[in-house]
Order: structure tokens, then C-alpha cells, then sequence
């Protein structure tokens, strides 16, 4: 398998303090693969890294052999790199339906003026952009709601509406911190579901998350961090078997005075 | 060439207490902008009551300069206290505009309230040193400047002293240099906010008593100070004391040079314009928020 | 039809001269008009894009001196002082909103105020340029092939056109997915730039629109004054556009159109003092940020916000 996105030789400190020392690590094309580690242990800003809302002191970053080191989000997103928050982000002021309209994708031939003067090309794109919108809130369950305000939903309800937002931009690769973090438990397998249909549709996932049951049923390989650096990496089983990552979990008392992980 | 180094020391002796007057200002701004991360756009109109509290307080102790100053300051600190009970204490974090608005609100009621009870005609301020000064060479300095000088830097001091050595100094301090690692410390962050506001409101009130004698007390005089203040809290990077005083002590001989030689125009836009500039060069300030060590 | 209401509201307000049958009560109008403009362009960078800007009244002065030194200093028409005017303020807007809107959201709000506290200077004390504070007098009425508009209810007709114009822009603006995008980024900036939205590019267009309405509401205005002097530069008028977008609710057209209308008109109807006004708009600043911080729109939104709730339960 080709490697869809590499990292290779990320480093980032926040004043004097390293966050994140020189990581190197490869989301294989089509994989979903899963980010774990103690709190504190450089996750959050490697993303932040990745995906472009924090500039890498050191390092590169390619997706599909394109150098995306240092790009700003927006350039990032519509490369095809696509993020979640670890604090869900919605509109809560739009309806379910305009939260999912905002992402650029399906309006990329579409010019200032068109959108002004709703030409003929502007109204097509935004009805075909509506109706993928109605698609998706279908995929996360949401439809009922479609027309609500998106500060009426529940945090779980949120999350699913970030999920379906990301889908929207048409990602390659879609990276998600936390997914699961707070949400009902009876819903994380529905989540697990929506992630493994659009994997089939072709989207690779990179995932962040504690819920070590979901990261083994859903992942094909698992990076493990601990204080700034990779640890280890390799198939889920493997990765839990490893001593290592057990003292890494356990040991977080020791190390807890890591720089707080921006999200 | 006796009377240009003449000319030139009594400009810096002018500006020097100019830049006093703009940092009691400023370090205010600097110290609500650390604490609360808002703008008080009402701090103008603390120096005006200031100014005002000294006006009538002077007649009332039989023009004796000290008992009237500590009345003005008491008195702007109790007004800081009620703005930030009433109104400063229901912001949340990150209501910086919400913050503006009220503040601005409040400034307009103060100025226009004032200006409807007692005109906005300019009143004379008598003090019992009167017009007497001091004559050194060819310089001549009122006791009312000089006074108000000294007043300026024992505040200074004070306010040096407080930052440093007392718990509530040290709490502001903290929360101004790292919020979230100070209320993980368990720091109080309501009192020292009510704290900070009293101080910093009591800091503009001084500089309006002190400024009541050697000016004409009017209800838009804190507003022509004021802007420029906000100018000296962003080049010396927001929430900076240290930085804002040091950029006020440098705008008022600038501004005392520069009105001794160009049109008054670049008197008035130099603090603009080197903000301007400054916000170019470095958007954060000429001094960075954590480099805030006072001690 | 979406344009419904608005044509319907301007055709009240055509028939307003008739029914006053004042050249007071017109003029009184009439202001109400710019301010509303004025107001709506200001809720165009604050309402839709969260940008708290007090460059406004340094385009609003800059529109105005702009049409009157056209007019007097060049021997321009009205009508090219109008044009000078929205060249100016749309080359000046991009000039600084390209750096600032880069700073901080608390760096930009005093850059802004600053910009238009050195207009309000260059106005005072520039004297070759703008004669200081004597200003510019004797503005002539403009005239439309021969047509002078010399009257108040002339100069209102004038005024209602450009207003016309101008809302109408800003309607079709606020309600594009242009003003979708612009308010998207106010909610959540780093949301809207994960799903590919460049902030930047949105913020200037908006900062630099608003400056160009603004710049000719107050070219048009000074005409009607027949006079610009650094007064047309004073606080009070940044003051006054803000309390009407703060009171119809930030990012809400219909709810600043309103506001514009009956809070400038209300006072000077009412006839307080000036001072005693200015006490009032800050009493209604403080109660309506305290107790509705989203204006009057948004406390409707609200309410029907809390009913869909209880329908959902």
C-alpha cells in the first residue's frame, strides 16, 4: 500500500517546551489508522501540525507526494485533508442543513458573482450540494432534524454533525480527534459504522481517541506517542501486547506536566 | 546656544511629566487588559472624575492639595469598584466586544451625563500654592507640576512595590502572565479582578487630580487622553505594564520634541502613526505578554 | 418574492415628505435614511463578520471630505465627487484592512479606532487640504440634467435612492452565500477554514463593501449639510451607527433597518438635548448588551429557539 499521508521528522516546542519531538509516521492509503497516547503526549498538536492550524518548527508533511508542511488550513482542507476538533465545532447558530453548505468543495466553480447574482451555475451547485448535505445527515441519522438550529442538538448529536460536515469536503483523508470522547456509549457503534461505509466509499481515516475497544475494532494499524515521540506502531494487537505502551498509560503521573494539548 | 539647551531641557522636563500622566493611564489599561483580557473604554472618563472629585474636594479642605488628592483617588477606586461589580464581573472569558460596548456605553453616560449636569465649560482649579513655582536658571516649573510629578512617581513606586511584594500583586501578576496555570493554582480570579479594575481605576483618577491644577477641568478631558492611552497599551503589547509605561514615558517627550519644533499635527498623530507602525512590524507589540516580569 | 419587503418599506418611506409636509420633519427623516445606511454597512463588518470596526468614521469623514473638495477644489460635479468618494474609501479600506485584519481581534478594534482618530486629525489640521476647522462651506446642490435637487424633500428623494441602492446591495450581500460564509467565519473561524473557507479574502471584501457605502453616505450627507468641517468626524456619529446595529441585532438586516429608522428619528422628534440623547443611547448600549446581547433580532431568534426546544421534548 502507498502511504496517502507521511510525517517525517515533526517537531514543535511551545516556548522551550517540546510538544512533539521529531515523530515519523505514515497513514497508509485507504487505511483507517488510530493516534493513541496519554493526555499530554504531543497528539493534538501533531494534527494541529498535519492539518495546518499549527505552523511545525521542524519536519514535513506530504498527502499523495505533495509537500503540505506549513500550508494554512484552508489550503490543507482543500488538498483533501480534512479535521475534526477535540472540542466539537458546529455553527450553532445554522440549521443542520447550512452547517454542512459552508464547506467550499461543492462550490468550487463557483465565482463570487455567481453567488451574488445566483446564476444558473451557482443554483446548480447548491442544489446539487444540498442534496449530498441531505445524504449525509441520512448517514450520521440526523435528518429529522435537518432544519433545527445546530445548538438545539445534544454534544453526541454535534459530534455526528462535525462527522458528516468533514464528508462534505469530499476528503481524502479525513483525521479525527476524539470521535467518541463523550458520546452516549450505546451510539459508538453507529459511529464505528459511519466511519467503516465511508472508508468503503474510499476515505482513509487518521483517529484519535482513548476508547481503546473502538480503536481495535475499527483500526488496521495504531501509532502510539509518548512524551513528544513516537513509541511504537503496528497492528492493534500487537501494540497492546507491548509493555511498553502499558508503562506509558501508567506511568502518566510522572510526566503529567506536559505543555496542555491545544485543540 | 545657552537658550536651545535651555529650550531643549525645559521640553524634556515637560515631557517627562506628560509621559508620567500617559503611563498612569496606560499601565491602568495594560493591568485591566492582563487580568480581564477587556478594554476599558470608560477608563477615560475615571481620569475626568478624577479631575472633578479634585475639583470639588480642593474648595472643600480649604485648597490643601493632600486631602483632596486622597479623596479623588478613594473616590475613583469606589467608582472602579461599582463598574466592575455592576457590569465588568457578568462578562465571560472571550466577550472582548461585548467588553467595548458595555464600557463604551458607560463612558458615554459618565461624559454626557456630566457635560448635561455641569456644562461643558472648562472650570479653573485653585490650589493654595497657587500659581507659585520654582525658577532654576532660566526653567520655570509651577509647584502644581512638580507636585504632581512627585505624586506620579511615589504612585509609581507604590504600584512597583504592591506588584511585587503582596500576595494580591503577585496574583495579578500571575493571571496576567498565564491565566489557565494560575486558576489551576487556585488563584481567586473574581477578586483579583475586582482588585485590578479598583487599582487601575484609582491609577487614572490620580492622574486626573494631579492634572486638575495645571489644566482646566472640562467633562471631554479624559477623552482626548484616552485614545492615545489604548495606542500606548498595543505598542507596548497588550496587557504589558512594564511595556505601556515605557511607551508613555517615551510618547510624552516625543510628543514634547516634537511640539517644540513641528506643526501640531505630528504632536497629536505621532502616537497613531508609531502604533500603526508598530502593529506592522510586530502585531503582538514591541514587548511580548510573558516578558512581563516585573520583578 | 424575497424582494417584497423591501420595496414595500421604501415606498412608505417616499410617501414620508407628503405626510410631514415639514421641511424639519424631513430633514429629520432624512438623516434617519444615511444613518440607517451608514448603519447597515457598519453591521455588514460587525454583525456578519464579527469585525468590531471604528474605521467606519474614518470613511464616513474621508466619503464626505472626498464629494466636497471634489466639488469645490477640482470643479468635479456631484456626481464624480460621489465616484471619488467610493474610489478612495475602497482603495484605502484595502490598503489597511490587507495588514490589520491580519492582528488580533483586540489589536484590530484599536488600530480601527486610531485610524479614525488620525482622519479626524488630518481633517483639523491639514489646513491647505481642508481649511482646518472653518471646513468647507457653501456646498452647492447637486443637479441631475438641469434638475437641482434644492430642497429637503428633493434632497430626501436623493437620499431614498441611494438608500435603495446601497440596503439593496447589502440585502442581496447579507443574503448570498457570501454573507452564509462571512457569518460561518464569525462563528467559528478555524471550523470554516477546516472546511476550506479562507478567511481573509471574505473579511477585506466586507471591511472594504461597508467603507465604500459608508464613504458615500457621507459624501451624499455633507451635501445635504452644505458643509463639511471636522465636526462630520466627531465620536458621536460612530456612536450612533453602533447603538443602531447593537439594537436591531448585530447581523440581522431587517432588525437594523428598523432600529436605524426609529432610533434616529425617535430622539430628534422627541427633541432632548443633545447631551441628555447621548446619556440615553449609552443607558440603552449598557441595558441592551447586559440583557440582549444579540439585539432585539436576537431575542426573537431566542424565543422561537426555546419554543422549538419544548417541541422537541
Amino acid at each position: 500500500m502507498t502511504a496517502l499521508l507521511e510525517v517525517d521528522g515533526l517537531a514543535k516546542a511551545y516556548r522551550g517546551v517540546h510538544a512533539v519531538a521529531d515523530v515519523s509516521f505514515g497513514v497508509a492509503a485507504g487505511a483507517i489508522t488510530g493516534l493513541i497516547g496519554p493526555n499530554g503526549s504531543g497528539k493534538s498538536t501533531t494534527i494541529d501540525c498535519i492539518s495546518g492550524f499549527q505552523r511545525p518548527d521542524r519536519g514535513r508533511v506530504t498527502l499523495d507526494g505533495a509537500d503540505i508542511t506549513g500550508l494554512p488550513p484552508q489550503r490543507i482542507a482543500r488538498a483533501g485533508l480534512v479535521r475534526t476538533f477535540q472540542t466539537v465545532r458546529v455553527y450553532d447558530q445554522f440549521d443542520l442543513v447550512a452547517n454542512l453548505l459552508v464547506a467550499i468543495e461543492p462550490f468550487r466553480t463557483v465565482g463570487w458573482h455567481d453567488a451574488l447574482l445566483r446564476t444558473g451555475r451557482y443554483r446548480a451547485a447548491r442544489a446539487a450540494a444540498e442534496a449530498r448535505a441531505r445524504e449525509l445527515l441520512d448517514l450520521v441519522g440526523l435528518t429529522r432534524l435537518a432544519a433545527a438550529p445546530a445548538s438545539i442538538l445534544s454534544y453526541g448529536q454535534k459530534k455526528l454533525l462535525a462527522l458528516a460536515a468533514v464528508l462534505m469536503s469530499k476528503p481524502r483523508l479525513v483525521v479525527l480527534d476524539e470521535p467518541v470522547a463523550g458520546v452516549n456509549p450505546t451510539r459508538i457503534n453507529e459511529v464505528a459504522g459511519i466511519l467503516r461505509k465511508a472508508n468503503e466509499a474510499g476515505v482513509s481515516f487518521l483517529i484519535i481517541e482513548h476508547n481503546v475497544e473502538f480503536i481495535t475494532g475499527l483500526c488496521d494499524r495504531v501509532v502510539v506517542f509518548d512524551q513528544g515521540r513516537k513509541l511504537t506502531e503496528g497492528p492493534p494487537a500487537e501494540v497492546h501486547g507491548d509493555p511498553r505502551v502499558l508503562d506509558a498509560y501508567l506511568g502518566i503521573d510522572e510526566h503529567g506536566d506536559h505543555v496542555a494539548e491545544a485543540s | 546656544m545657552q537658550l536651545t539647551a535651555t529650550y531643549l531641557l525645559q521640553l524634556t522636563v515637560n515631557g517627562l511629566m506628560l509621559g508620567l500622566l500617559y503611563a498612569l493611564i496606560a499601565v491602568g489599561l495594560a493591568l485591566i487588559f492582563g487580568v480581564l483580557e477587556i478594554i476599558n473604554f470608560a477608563h477615560g472618563e475615571f481620569l475626568m472624575l478624577g479631575a472633578f472629585a479634585m475639583a470639588f474636594a480642593l474648595p472643600a479642605f480649604g485648597l490643601l492639595y493632600g486631602p483632596a488628592l486622597a479623596v479623588s483617588v478613594a473616590a475613583t477606586a469606589i467608582a472602579g469598584l461599582v463598574l466592575y461589580e455592576l457590569f465588568l464581573a457578568k462578562l465571560g472569558q472571550g466577550e472582548f466586544e461585548r467588553s467595548i460596548l458595555i464600557t463604551m456605553g458607560i463612558s458615554m453616560i459618565l461624559l454626557y451625563g456630566m457635560q448635561y449636569l455641569f456644562t461643558a465649560t472648562p472650570r479653573m482649579v485653585d490650589t493654595s500654592f497657587g500659581f507659585a513655582g520654582v525658577t532654576i536658571g532660566a526653567i520655570r516649573v509651577t509647584w502644581s507640576r512638580i507636585i504632581g510629578g512627585a505624586v506620579a512617581v511615589a504612585a509609581f513606586a507604590l504600584l512597583y512595590a504592591v506588584l511585587i511584594l503582596t500576595q494580591f500583586g503577585r496574583a495579578m501578576r500571575a493571571i496576567a502572565q498565564n491565566r489557565d496555570a494560575a486558576l489551576m493554582v487556585g488563584i481567586r480570579p473574581r477578586t483579583v479582578a475586582r482588585n485590578a479594575v479598583m487599582l487601575a481605576t484609582a491609577l487614572c483618577g490620580l492622574a486626573g487630580a494631579v492634572l486638575a491644577p495645571i489644566q482646566l477641568v472640562q467633562p471631554a478631558m479624559g477623552q482626548a487622553m484616552i485614545f492615545k492611552a489604548f495606542a500606548l497599551v498595543i505598542i507596548g503589547g497588550l496587557g504589558n505594564m512594564a511595556g505601556a509605561f515605557a511607551a508613555a514615558l517615551a510618547l510624552g517627550m516625543i510628543e514634547s520634541w516634537i511640539g517644540g519644533f513641528f506643526d501640531i499635527i505630528w504632536q497629536e498623530a505621532a502616537v497613531f502613526t508609531l502604533m500603526i507602525a508598530v502593529v506592522l512590524v510586530k502585531p503582538d507589540g514591541l514587548f511580548q505578554r510573558g516578558g512581563m516580569r516585573v520583578g | 418574492m424575497r424582494q417584497l419587503p423591501l420595496a414595500a418599506a421604501a415606498l412608505a418611506l417616499a410617501a414620508l415628505p407628503p405626510a410631514f409636509g415639514s421641511n424639519y420633519l424631513t430633514g429629520v427623516a432624512l438623516s434617519g435614511v444615511v444613518f440607517t445606511v451608514a448603519a447597515a454597512a457598519l453591521n455588514l463588518v460587525y454583525g456578519y463578520a464579527g469585525l468590531l470596526s471604528f474605521a467606519q468614521l474614518g470613511f464616513w469623514g474621508i466619503g464626505g471630505y472626498c464629494s466636497a473638495l471634489t466639488v469645490t477644489r477640482l470643479g468635479g460635479s456631484f456626481w464624480a465627487g460621489l465616484l471619488v468618494a467610493a474610489l478612495v474609501n475602497a482603495a484605502v479600506a484595502l490598503a489597511i484592512g490587507l495588514p490589520i485584519l491580519r492582528t488580533r481581534r483586540h489589536a484590530f478594534v484599536i488600530i480601527t479606532l486610531s485610524f479614525a482618530l488620525l482622519c479626524a486629525l488630518v481633517a483639523r489640521d491639514w489646513v491647505s487640504l481642508t481649511r482646518g476647522p472653518l471646513g468647507i462651506p457653501g456646498l452647492p446642490a447637486p443637479r441631475l440634467f438641469g434638475f437641482g435637487f434644492t430642497t429637503a424633500t428633493r434632497f430626501y428623494y436623493l437620499v431614498l435612492a441611494y438608500a435603495v441602492l446601497a440596503l439593496g446591495f447589502l440585502y442581496a450581500l447579507g443574503g448570498s452565500r457570501i454573507g452564509d460564509t462571512l457569518r460561518a467565519i464569525k462563528q467559528n473561524e478555524p471550523l470554516a477554514q477546516s472546511q476550506g473557507v479562507s478567511p481573509l479574502p471574505y473579511k477585506l471584501a466586507a471591511f472594504a463593501l461597508s467603507a465604500v457605502v459608508t464613504g458615500v453616505a457621507g459624501a451624499i450627507y455633507v451635501f445635504y449639510l452644505k458643509v463639511v468641517d471636522p465636526l462630520f468626524l466627531d465620536f458621536y456619529y460612530m456612536q450612533t451607527f453602533l447603538i443602531v446595529v447593537i439594537i436591531g441585532g448585530a447581523g440581522s438586516f431587517w432588525g437594523v433597518v428598523l432600529a436605524g429608522m426609529v432610533m434616529v428619528a425617535l430622539p430628534e422628534a422627541l427633541r432632548f438635548s443633545n447631551d441628555l440623547r447621548m446619556v440615553i443611547y449609552g443607558a440603552i448600549l449598557v441595558v441592551a448588551m447586559l440583557a440582549l446581547p444579540r439585539g432585539a433580532a436576537g431575542w426573537f431568534a431566542d424565543r422561537r429557539l426555546a419554543a422549538l426546544r419544548a417541541a422537541l421534548e
